[in-house]
């Protein structure tokens, strides 16, 4: 049974590097990726405080945050695609629309 | 006795006045109808009957009214007929307050008006008629409808003239006829020449309008009417006034009426040719001769002499006036017959003795025997009629030759025209009984009473003046018809033992035959222009002057001076004595008649005839003419300064045309100097304003708001680069914050 301060820590280091990821990959496909990596943290840390608490109102919302991601990455997708079909690239450095 | 009553009828009944205004309104009619149509007249002869029947209507018309005139007694003896009131005059400050003057457009058919009216109509006709045969070449080249309307149209303006009832219609005939003359003298206006002189007649009577103007505003002034018969009667109410005082100027009313006088008379100089405006007539032969004979001789230049005799009553009460009228008209008679001496153009002689003739006429005007002044424009008007209209037909008879150097023998080959012209000869000179001598000694002998009776040395004057104009009319005459009609013919191509005829200057620009007009058999044989015998002119032609001749023949028995009175008597004086202003001082007429008799007796019987037969000495019997040039080689400059005509347009070259040129090319220099130069500096000035002003608003204004967007720019700059539009660079701040 790994200590609450161990799972913390690997939830921690699990939402820095999709942070990272998020901020530094060009692609969109490996920013969704690591969108998924920070919910997979959060679901972590969910499970962790759930446990520490002996409640399974934690547990449930980690399915919860499962489904949600499913739902999620179909859009996300489907966006990436749209994008792809529009610009002829899944690269964000070139997607910049907004630059003032 | 059926005829009788039916005349006696016509004379008893009342005159209808509704048909006045047909006299000048006919001739008017035929001017525009030809004016406006005759350039399509394929016939020329449709313009002669539209041109000689309105004048022969309006003839009739006169001839109808003048006849219906002798019927009524003397002092009903007017007819008026307003035609409709012109315009109003309202308001205008006269000498009797504020006057509402309507002018009428009204005509006035009265013993003088009648009688000018029936000149203008019959001798007007006469000279229609001539210029069908004159104007031969203009009717193939379609200017002969542009002169008959011209004609027509002076004819109108000179109806109106002497039939207008008051001075406003008086002054519009007065222009109308100043009009028709210049557009009839450049009627050749593609000669230079002709448009010159033209431009000068036309110059010329305006300088007299001016005067004739300034007296009928006087005269509106101080009577505040411009109706002849009411001025008239007011004269007698102005004369009793103390004071008159216009302009804040004050003097006597004679003073006034002298005034009045002298401005006319101006007027009557320009139109009437007298010195020293009478340099546009000799000119005014540069038009066609019957112009110069219809208004040239018998019908314009005697409008001064109407004018003067309508407004007697201003001229008889003007001592000043007269006596001008009477030194410029001998002086004019005299300095004008000296310069027809030594003229070869016989047009140009006739001309001066035009000129001459009217200072006679103005000599009885300044006697104040106004009804021998106007007599003599009437006898005048025959026998100049006839003498231009015969010249004409000479002119035409030796190929448009003017020069009399180069006729000579004429009298052989147009028999016509040489009796004709012999009778107006004979009258012009004053040989008794032609008409010349009725009317210029009755003319001579008011103004030598002037002095026997009246004691007046200007008057002494003017008769030896005119005494000797007299005898050069006499000496020029016959120098005229002698050098014209004896002799041999001296034309082209025939022989000139003497060597008289000079280059002629003559430009043929119509064909060689165009000459004849109508009689086609006449050299047409010799097949060009030279050699060939003047002969007759057709009828059309010679008897409209036979016809004038007759007149000058009878015409003086119409006016028997007083002291002949067992040979008839003066119908024509008590004919237009109800218009002449009575002063009152009936002085009767207490004779002498021993001395008249003795004056008319050496003119007619010495004077005229010695200067006839010193003519017929020195030109006609010594063919080679060599008294005169023994005479002129005698006195070169004498000569030469006659000939040249005293060199008075010279003169008034050098003293008034050339300084007034002077003046109109300082004055076209300071405008295009000073004016344009004023206008273009304000011009340059504006724009160098506006260069400045641009360059500001360029500069300044543009670089502010520039300076402002600029400083925004800048600070925009930084601000942009926050704006990646990279999404994960939001994202990071997000992270961040």
């Amino acid at each position: 049974m790994p200590s609450m301060n161990a799972v913390l820590f690997i939830s921690f280091l699990l939402f820095s590097v999709g942070v990272a990821g998020v901020l530094i990959r060009r692609n969109v496909l490996i920013i969704l990726m690591c969108v998924e990596l920070m919910l997979n943290a959060a679901n972590l840390n969910l499970i962790a405080f759930a446990r520490h608490s002996g409640t399974v109102a934690g547990q449930a919302f980690a399915l919860l945050v499962m489904g949600l991601a499913a739902a999620e990455v179909t859009i996300g997708l489907a966006l990436v695609v749209a994008l792809y079909r529009k610009k002829d690239t899944i690269q964000v450095d070139q997607i910049n629309l907004l630059k003032g | 006795m059926t005829m009788e009553s039916t005349v006696s009828t016509a004379l008893s009944m009342p005159i209808h006045s509704s048909v006045l205004w047909l006299i000048p309104f006919l001739p008017l009619f035929g001017a525009i109808l030809n004016g406006a149509t005759g350039r399509r007249a394929r016939n020329p002869k449709l313009v002669d009957a539209i041109a000689l029947g309105s004048m022969a209507l309006s003839f009739l018309l006169v001839l109808c009214c003048f006849a219906q005139l002798l019927g009524q007694a003397p002092e009903n003896r007017s007819v008026n007929q307003t035609l409709w009131s012109w315009f109003e005059l309202g308001g205008a400050k006269v000498l009797g307050g504020v006057t509402q003057n309507t002018m009428a457009w009204a005509y006035k058919f009265d013993p003088l008006s009648g009688a000018m009216a029936l000149l203008v109509t019959g001798v007007g006709f006469l000279i229609h008629l001539f210029s069908t045969g004159y104007m031969a070449e203009e009717r193939n080249d379609g200017t002969y409808y542009r002169f008959m309307a011209y004609l027509n149209l002076f004819v109108f303006s000179m109806l109106n003239l002497v039939l207008g009832a008051n001075m406003i219609i008086m002054f519009l005939g007065w222009e109308g006829v100043g009009l028709c003359s210049y557009l009839l003298i450049g009627f050749y206006f593609e000669r230079e020449y002709a448009a010159i002189a033209g431009k000068k007649a036309f110059v010329t009577n305006r300088i007299g309008d001016f005067g004739f103007l300034i007296g009928f505003f006087l005269i509106f002034m101080i009577f505040g009417a411009t109706d002849f018969d009411t001025l008239m009667g007011m004269t007698r109410g102005i004369l009793a006034m103390p004071q008159i005082t216009l302009f804040g100027i004050t003097h006597a009313p004679t003073w006034w009426f002298n005034l009045i006088g002298c401005c006319l008379f101006v007027g009557a100089c320009g139109k009437s040719a007298q010195i020293p405006l009478y340099v546009w007539l000799p000119d005014a032969m540069a038009g066609p001769t019957p112009v110069s004979a219809l208004i040239h001789a018998a019908t314009m230049v005697t409008s001064g002499l109407y004018m003067i005799t309508r407004m007697n009553f201003i001229y008889i009460n003007a001592p000043v006036a007269l006596s001008l009228v009477l030194f410029i008209g001998a002086l004019t008679a005299i300095v004008a017959a000296s310069m027809g001496l030594a003229q070869y153009d016989i047009k140009k002689v006739l001309a001066y003795s035009t000129v001459s003739q009217l200072g006679f006429m103005f000599m009885g005007m300044g006697a104040g025997a106004f009804s021998a002044g106007m007599f003599h424009v009437f006898t005048h008007a025959f026998f100049k009629a006839a003498l231009f209209l015969g010249s004409g037909s000479v002119i035409m008879a030796c190929h448009h030759e003017q020069d009399m150097r180069n006729m000579g023998g004429l009298r052989k080959h147009m028999p016509w025209t040489f009796a004709s012209m012999g009778i107006a000869t004979l009258a012009i000179a004053g040989i008794f009984p032609f008409s010349g001598f009725f009317s210029k000694d009755e003319i001579l002998w008011k103004v030598f009473e002037g002095w026997y009776s009246g004691g007046s040395t200007l008057s002494l004057l003017a008769w030896i003046m005119g005494m000797l104009a007299a005898f050069m009319t006499a000496f020029y005459m016959v120098r005229l018809m002698v050098m014209t009609f004896y002799g041999d013919y001296r034309g082209a191509g025939h022989a000139d033992p003497y060597g008289l005829t000079v280059p002629s200057e003559v430009v043929h620009h119509a064909a060689p035959d165009d000459g004849h007009g109508h009689d086609a058999h006449g050299h047409d044989a010799h097949g060009h222009g030279h050699a060939h015998v003047p002969t007759e002119v057709p009828w059309n032609m010679w008897l409209p002057v036979a016809i004038l001749a007759g007149l000058a023949l009878i015409g003086g028995f119409l006016n028997i001076p007083h002291s002949l009175h067992w040979i008839g008597s003066s119908h024509f004086s008590e004919w237009i004595s109800p218009l002449l202003f009575q002063t009152g001082a009936h002085h009767a007429h207490e004779g002498a008649p021993a001395i008249e008799y003795i004056l008319m007796g050496v003119a007619t019987l010495v004077w005229a005839p010695g200067a006839m037969l010193l003519a017929w000495v020195f030109y006609a019997q010594d063919p080679s003419w060599a008294r005169p040039k023994a005479f002129v080689k005698r006195f070169p400059e004498l000569f030469e300064w006659v000939n040249a005509k005293y060199y008075v347009d010279e003169f008034y070259e050098a003293a008034f045309i050339g300084p007034c040129k002077q003046l109109g090319a300082q004055l076209w220099a300071f405008d295009s100097l000073a004016v344009d130069g004023m206008v273009n500096g304000a011009a340059r000035f504006t724009l160098i304003i506006s260069h400045a002003c641009h360059w500001f608003d360029a500069n300044i204004v543009d670089g502010l708001v520039n300076l402002v967007a600029w400083i925004l720019q800048q600070i925009s700059l930084g601000f942009r680069k926050f704006q990646s539009g990279r999404v994960q660079n939001y994202a990071f701040v997000k992270f961040l914050a």
